[in-house]
């Protein structure tokens, strides 16, 4: 049985064997989550619930390529404003044609791609549910294809809406790539220098760089408080005990924090510090990295372009 | 010869430009606590000072007024003539340099080479002398080849020597030390001790262990509640034993003797009560022991996710009720091993607990049964009060409250924490955390009580009363350290590890007459026997021939 | 939550830019200059704590605190947050770089708020200051979600399911957070009351 909406969208209804489709996004769902788990699996040695490491962003800044034969600064106004540009997009194919740009950035780069993985995984949460909801949430649009699956007659399938979300997947996709090879080709305060460069205040730029230092201390230092945690007993559960065990243990590493911070300031102090980090970078800007900064831009540019023209087929 | 405290300049500095001209300083810090009452002394260019006492006596206070970092309050001090005033912002002095005891918090920079440039630039420096400037400090330390390795990858020793260089790059005139030997093993000290004497300016170390002082420092002041008790040589210090006692730095029960060269690590022959494998005939195997161990570990291996290899072919029985030191340098594998006896770790080989065989599932509630006090009671401490701390373990196994109240009582008691019910563990002092620590694994009544260097920072005094309360403790105990003096009278048994393996294991008066161990394992006491030597003969004659 | 890459417009990322940009110049300019470096310290102990995840029935949260930052870093709570979602961003891809301003906003005004709010209700009593902190980290929360279903709705109404989504979501963590926040706050209050002054402003 057929219905006609009044604003003449076409429905179909679909036999059993159409179940395919939705069946297909499941397998695909699971798939990828799946791979997510394997992926922090090999991240962390699994000594317990919750070991994990932290990154060590600038590991193969000291290899050739592209990417880090680069001036930081430049690089990091390039790709960034290219960002914004791909975020601007909205048809799938220039988002797909973002994706194969930036996958190809990641092999110039010759970075390893398991922390390009990660990075993908750590979003999947995030946009799988876009995937899943939107389709079915999504505005009815005049011209739209509606999918009716035989168990969810009140729900129809939005493709309109399918497609929305798709485009928004693969564009984070198409800029999650390419951070690794805009953050991780130059040493770390090489990196930030270059924010520095484009408009970051050095104060804040110092303050992530201390951050960022004594993140792997109070890393450590938690776990080896959850260790002995875990060796009285402990273990999580959704429990007032829990709660109030980790309440205890966040107020112990913050109450540690706050020890640690005055000795840190004590130690810069007797080592010169009057309120700025002294500059451990001077570098030179040339043609060539201008160059290449002016090359992705225009990419970007291209693709936005692309988009406004009247033969593109709308989405 | 003792002296009387307030304005008599014992010793005194040593001939040369006065540096330091201290005068009736006292200080108070906010909370009320009375940190230094009327000190006075000198110290001369070229002197090599120990700055000794008690913990608490006021020595950290008192370095940081030389250095600046505090605010002078009353009194005065004259740095080369010229008088500090009072002030309210702490201006710490180019010219003296502060090693603390953390090395993590020297190193607030992301690599090894802005750590040890930071001074240096701030000082004014051009690039290219504190390009030279670097690279010299850091291969007078030995770490040139880790320039631009992340801070956060080095090792602890590495900390404390990049620490220290970023420190040295400044070309302080004066180098102060707080406590530098702490958690260092006894090859790391000798580095630090060499580099040290290889510093041309004036020293001033604060430490407890004399014997490292000893060789470095020339004059010793002792301080005890805020106060100079004595200002005198160094050897005057160690002459007297009764001194020693007075300020908690005696130090007679750790001396053992010194040894010689040893080339070959012969096999340990062991035995296993459970027969777990077919024994070849290689003599390896000896028959078994008429008890049986608690515990078993047999051809027992472990290997890090990074591929290193923890320890290997483990062989270890142990009896219940026997108290077992381990011993070993620093990455002998004597931790790993404790977490592999704790469950933490998942090895090769067997591990047996009163005879079942430990799987992955038995392996998870093995810390019902094994109560493990880490090395560093901050990590391990984490309630409001005593009372929540022990009875947490309880808690977590869900035992009814009114055994729980009882099981408080007596860990307290047993670790002689009576009353500090609901003291706050943070305010505590070290000595008292490390108890509390032990009584938060007494509570959960484990078989086997494990140790990780229970003595670890803690000063002389503390380590005599934890010594009482072990030897008082009547259960299986491990005792994991490389302070063998300490389990000299406590333990029956001693297991020595080098690079992962078992290369000895007898009972404990054998391994401290075995003189080959020691020297193979870079347990190399032997500039500190020297040193004991000088010291007994020092004392001996004090008490002889009456100072 | 945080907002990845490609889900806002542009025009409300650059704006929300702008809004951060302009939070954190005025946090510089109240903040004295050597707290900075003490605040930086402090962040990296909130960024710790916010990877542990607690187990919700099959699944698992993580914390991530904006009301204990607030109360303890007061005003300096936003550049705090800017900067642990700065280091989350780059390090682990929580949050995309494009979309930092609006995280920052998301989580750092309910940071502000909740502060100040702490401040006010907290008095002097164990059970006032533990109360205020639990209504601090739910709330925290709660304002969070409401401004991230915000941003997910400008932009365009075919988002509004993902929004009310986003929200649902976030009631268990909003009791969560709540309770483990108290129990941080009276576990400071006990053992060192001075940090709830807000020393770091």
């Amino acid at each position: 049985m057929t219905e006609t909406l009044p604003e003449s969208t076409i429905s179909i209804h679909l036999s059993g064997m159409a179940l395919i489709l939705p069946a297909s996004l499941v397998v695909l769902s699971v798939a990828i989550l799946l791979a997510v788990l394997f992926l922090k699996k090999k991240k962390t040695p699994s000594k317990g619930p919750s070991d994990w490491s932290i990154p060590t962003l600038d590991k193969h800044a000291d290899r050739d390529s592209f990417f880090h034969n680069w001036n930081p600064a430049v690089k990091v106004a390039a790709l960034l404003l290219y960002c914004f540009l791909v975020v601007s997009l909205k048809t799938l194919v220039c988002s797909a044609a973002a994706l194969m740009i930036s996958i190809l950035a990641v092999y110039s780069s010759r970075l390893p791609w398991r922390r390009s993985l990660q990075r993908l995984a750590a979003m999947s949460g995030f946009l799988i549910m876009f995937l899943l909801v939107l389709p079915f949430t999504s505005r009815e649009q005049p011209g739209e294809i509606l999918l009716i699956f035989p168990l969810l007659p009140g729900f129809p399938f939005h493709l309109n809406g399918f497609l929305l979300a798709l485009t928004i997947v693969v564009k984070a996709c198409a800029i999650a790539l390419l951070m690794e090879p805009m953050l991780a080709t130059s040493s770390l305060s090489a990196t930030l220098h270059g924010f520095s460069r484009i408009g970051i205040p050095s104060p804040i730029i110092q303050m992530i760089l201390l951050s960022h230092r004594y993140i792997f201390v109070f890393h450590q230092e938690l776990l080896r408080m959850l260790r002995s945690m875990r060796v009285r007993g402990f273990t999580a559960r959704t429990d007032i005990l829990t709660m109030k065990t980790m309440g205890n243990f966040f107020g112990m590493l913050f109450i540690n924090s706050y020890d640690r911070t005055q000795k840190v300031y004590e130690a810069m102090l007797c080592r010169g510090y009057r309120g700025n980090f002294p500059a451990f970078h001077t570098l030179e800007i040339n043609g060539k990295d201008l160059a290449k900064g002016g090359m992705w831009i225009m990419i970007g540019f291209i693709l936005l372009f692309i988009e406004l023209m009247p033969s593109f087929p709308s989405p | 010869m003792h002296l009387a405290d307030n304005g008599y300049h014992g010793y005194g500095p040593a001939a040369g430009e006065l540096l330091f001209q201290v005068e009736g300083l006292s200080f108070v810090y906010p909370d009320g606590n009375q940190a230094l009452a009327d000190i006075a002394f000198s110290i001369g260019k070229g002197d090599r000072l120990a700055l000794v006492g008690k913990n608490g006596s006021g020595k950290s206070t008192l370095v940081k007024l030389l250095n600046g970092l505090l605010p002078l309050q009353k009194g005065s001090i004259r740095y080369r003539g010229r008088e500090t005033g009072p002030s309210f912002q702490p201006v710490p002095r180019q010219e003296t340099g502060i090693l603390f005891q953390d090395p993590e918090n020297h190193l607030f920079c992301n690599t090894v080479f802005e750590n040890v440039a930071f001074g240096p630039m701030n000082q004014g420096c051009s690039r290219d002398e504190v390009e030279e400037l670097v690279r010299g400090c850091l291969e007078t330390v030995g770490l040139e080849k880790l320039m631009y390795k992340p801070a956060h990858l080095l090792s602890y020793g590495q900390k404390k020597r990049a620490a220290l260089a970023s420190i040295l790059a400044m070309k302080p005139e004066v180098l102060i030390l707080d406590e530098p030997t702490a958690n260092l093993d006894p090859r790391q000290e000798r580095i630090l001790q060499e580099l040290l004497a290889g510093f041309p300016g004036t020293l001033i170390i604060i430490d407890h262990d004399l014997l490292f002082l000893y060789d470095i420092c020339d004059r010793a002041i002792v301080l005890a509640d805020g106060r100079v008790h004595h200002d005198f040589s160094i050897r005057e210090l160690v002459s007297s034993q009764d001194s020693l006692k007075e300020h908690g730095l005696d130090f007679t029960f750790r001396f053992a003797c010194c040894g010689g060269r040893h080339e070959n690590t012969p096999i340990v022959p062991h035995h296993h009560h459970h027969l777990s494998h077919d024994h070849g005939r290689n003599g390896v195997h000896v028959p078994a022991v008429a008890r049986e161990p608690i515990l078993e570990l047999q051809h027992f291996s472990y290997q890090y996710p990074d591929g290193t290899t923890g320890v290997s072919d483990i062989n270890l029985a142990v009896y219940p009720g026997e108290t077992l030191a381990i011993v070993g340098e620093n990455g002998a594998g004597k931790s790993t091993i404790a977490k592999c006896l704790l469950g933490l770790n998942q090895g090769d080989g067997y591990f047996y607990y009163k005879g079942e065989k430990m799987d992955r599932r038995r392996r998870q509630i093995l810390w019902r049964q094994v109560g493990m006090v880490f090395q560093n009671t901050a990590d391990q401490l984490f309630c409001p009060s005593c009372r929540e701390e022990v009875a947490f373990g309880p808690q977590q196994m869900k035992l009814p409250a009114i055994e729980i109240e009882k099981r408080i009582e007596e860990a307290l008691h047993r670790v002689q924490l009576e009353g500090y019910e609901s003291r706050i563990p943070l305010n505590m002092s070290g000595g008292e955390r490390k108890r509390l620590a032990i009584a938060a694994a007494l509570s959960m009544h484990p078989e086997i009580l494990l140790l990780d260097e229970p003595t670890a920072s803690l000063d002389p005094e503390s380590q005599e009363l934890l010594l009482e309360i072990l030897k008082k403790l009547d259960m299986t105990k491990i005792i994991i350290t490389h302070d063998m003096y300490f389990i000299r009278d406590l333990s029956d048994r001693t297991i020595v590890m080098h690079q992962g393996k078992v290369i000895r294991d007898y009972p404990t008066p054998d391994f401290l007459a075995d003189r080959h161990v020691q020297a193979v394992n870079g347990l190399d006491y032997t500039y500190k026997n020297n040193c004991l030597e000088k010291i007994m003969d020092l004392q001996h004659n004090h008490l002889h021939h009456g100072g | 939550m945080h907002i990845s890459d490609g889900v806002l417009p542009t025009t409300i990322s650059l704006a929300a830019y702008a809004a951060t940009a302009l939070g954190a110049g005025l946090s510089l300019k109240r903040i004295r200059q050597e707290d900075l470096p003490k605040i930086a310290v402090v962040t990296s102990s909130f960024f710790v704590a916010s990877l542990i995840h607690l187990p919700l029935g099959p699944t698992s949260v993580h914390l991530l605190m904006p009301g204990i930052v607030g109360a303890l870093l007061g005003s300096a709570a936003f550049l705090s947050i800017a900067v642990g979602l700065f280091l989350q961003s780059i390090l682990f891809q929580f949050g995309g770089l494009t979309a930092l301003g609006a995280n920052a906003i998301m989580m750092g005004l309910p940071a502000l708020f909740c502060g100040f709010l702490f401040q006010a209700i907290r008095g002097t009593t164990l059970l006032r200051n533990t109360i205020a902190g639990a209504l601090a980290g739910g709330l925290g929360i709660l304002l969070a979600a409401a401004l991230l279903a915000a941003f997910l709705y400008t932009s365009g109404e075919d988002f509004i399911g993902v929004a009310k989504l986003a929200l649902a979501a976030h009631i268990p963590v909003i009791l969560i957070e709540a309770a483990v926040s108290a129990f941080t706050v009276s576990f400071i209050f006990r053992v060192k009351p001075e940090l709830l002054h807000s020393v770091l402003r």
